[in-house]
């Protein structure tokens, strides 16, 4: 976004994402965009949502960004334990949502963490499938967020379907229920409504153009009759953002390599010496 | 036990699940010990692997993986593993999370096979070997079974166990339950051994039941360089250290000859002793 603003990008991207939540479900806060999502949505837009620690399975809590906080670092952080079983339950039973942030997403909404190239001779070995597929088929709002979107990432066809988008084979095996929802990248909110399920403009963020996007996008974005601004976020939203996230570990989320696994490192430290400060245990 | 107790009832060959998630209580020193015994064509069952899947490939200790992810979260990826996935000789095979906890609990339940509407639609069903589509016999839709995994040895790390071999996870249980019941064979690693009496003052988090489990080892700090909540969190600069080291062949080999080839007492001297571990794990 190219707009000089009183908020930086990533606390525009965290308030979007926070204002899709609704209900009374079980959310997900796996990354530092995704726990602050969560964290401002429990706060001020859908305070019923159960929001999971990470990466132990609390529920109800109140997530900090963090990079790999356990449940038990602070006992603001403890939660109600949950199990897997429960938690793939809560998935089956379409009481869960989460944001992901895949590598590479298509004009279907199909995505992928998987690997570049073909996998039996994969050019780059990702992570695998994780648990993407059973979110993308038991799901009915599935949530995508990319950091940067470009055509490396924002791609016509993806190398590997980890999860599941709109198509033939999702009407054949799934049906029209569900997955994908939405994707919400720097350029703008996307929804997959065009002619057969395809990528179409939801809003763009301030200052961002029609041109721009179809730039850098791997395909032809579909065009609504209306492209409306995506609302930016208000003071409260911002504050809750920064004193959530002191250390701003949100800005090290699009980071990655070696540099940036060092300075995980040394955040990491600052983190578990702010938060025993900030938020001392309890006697249990 | 002691670790080399139950490195000795594992062969060659067999198919081990591993416990724990990504960074967090995987049995780490079990796992050490494997290939510091230099087992061989270990056939691997993870959920969400991480540091464990890596070494054990860094040592070449492994014939294949059946894996829903193998990474370093917010380090990055996993070098041994995406070496061996691009250049081949492992028999990789990709599952997802779910289907890893279906195939044991199909073990468990004795049946051969559970459904799932997972994978539909996605390349996973391309790619998985074992994954067959079928009709269910009452409606007629179309499903994906899911085969029975069968463990040999399952390895997992909990924060307690009696002697008997009840044990106690605090916090997130991962599959380390599914495991413990799918296979032949389970060893538990443990932060610390506690008596009967102690026990019982924890519940329902003792997750683990002693018709489960062959053998415990008591191994403080047995998960590091993963955490173990509440007790330590992962140590990230360890990992760093690894993955630098998984760079360049002289410097993998140094850090096999400082960590793995050396047992857990020296593994936690190099560390720089357990002081120093707890003045930066310690939750």
């Amino acid at each position: 976004m190219p707009l000089e603003t009183p908020y930086s990008v990533d606390e525009f991207l965290i308030t979007t994402m926070a204002r899709q939540f609704s209900g009374e479900v079980l959310v997900s806060s796996v990354t530092a965009f995704g726990a602050l999502s969560a964290r401002l949505a429990k706060m001020r837009y859908a305070p019923d949502i159960a929001v999971l620690s990470t990466p132990e399975s609390g529920m109800e809590v109140l997530p900090m960004p963090t990079l790999t906080l356990g449940q038990f670092l602070t006992d603001a952080q403890s939660g109600i334990p949950l199990s897997m079983e429960e938690i793939f339950d809560a998935i089956f039973t379409d009481h869960f949502r989460i944001w992901i942030n895949p590598s590479q997403i298509d004009q279907f909404g199909n995505t992928n963490i998987t690997c570049i190239g073909d996998w039996h001779q994969p050019k780059v070995a990702l992570v695998g499938s994780r648990g993407i597929p059973e979110d993308t088929s038991h799901l009915s709002e599935i949530f995508y967020y990319i950091l940067r979107h470009d055509p490396r990432s924002v791609v016509e066809h993806v190398d590997f379907r980890s999860g599941a988008g709109n198509g033939e084979e999702r009407d054949h095996d799934l049906g029209r229920h569900g997955a994908p929802t939405l994707l919400v990248s720097d350029l703008g909110v996307f929804d997959f409504t065009g002619p057969g399920g395809r990528m179409s403009i939801r809003s763009l963020h301030p200052g961002v153009t029609v041109e721009e996007v179809q730039e850098k996008s791997g395909f032809e974005v579909y065009v609504p009759e209306d492209v409306p601004i995506t609302p930016e976020p208000t003071e409260d939203d911002i504050l809750i953002i920064r004193s959530a996230d002191p250390l701003e570990v949100r800005k090290w989320e699009s980071l990655s390599g070696p540099e940036a696994a060092e300075r995980f490192v040394q955040v990491y430290e600052r983190e578990r010496q702010l938060l025993h400060a900030t938020w001392p245990q309890l006697k249990r | 036990m002691t670790l080399d107790d139950v490195v000795s009832e594992i062969r060659n060959g067999d198919t081990i699940a591993i416990g724990g998630s990504s960074l967090s209580r995987k049995p780490m020193a079990l796992v050490r010990a494997l290939a510091r015994a230099g087992r061989k064509d270990l056939r691997l069952v993870v959920d969400v692997g991480g540091p464990e899947v890596d070494l054990l490939l860094g040592t070449g200790s492994v014939a294949a993986v059946r894996y829903a992810f193998v990474g370093f979260e917010v380090m990055g990826l996993a070098p041994h593993f995406r070496r061996a996935r691009q250049k081949g000789g492992v028999d990789f095979e990709e599952w997802t999370e779910y289907t890893i906890m279906a195939g044991l609990d199909a073990t468990i339940k004795r049946v051969p096979f559970l459904p799932t509407h997972t994978g539909l639609a996605t390349d996973v069903l391309n790619v998985n070997r074992s994954f067959k589509r079928f009709n269910d016999p009452f409606g007629g839709e179309e499903l994906v079974a899911i085969p029975a995994i069968r463990p040999d040895v399952a390895l997992i790390h909990v924060n307690y166990a009696d002697v008997q071999g009840n044990g106690v996870i605090l916090g997130d249980g991962h599959v380390d339950v599914l495991c413990a019941k799918a296979a032949k064979n389970t060893y538990m690693s443990c932060e610390r051994i506690i008596s009967p009496e102690e026990l019982q003052r924890y519940g329902r988090d003792v997750q683990v039941l002693r018709v489960h489990t062959a053998g415990v080892v008591e191994v403080p700090w047995g998960a590091h360089p993963t955490g173990c909540a509440p007790e330590y969190r992962a140590d990230l600069r360890h990992m760093q250290d690894y993955l630098i080291s998984c760079g360049k062949v002289e410097d993998w080999q140094a850090y096999q000859d400082r960590f793995i080839y050396s047992d857990h007492a020296r593994y936690l001297e190099n560390q720089g002793g357990v002081e120093d571990l707890v003045a930066r794990l310690k939750v």
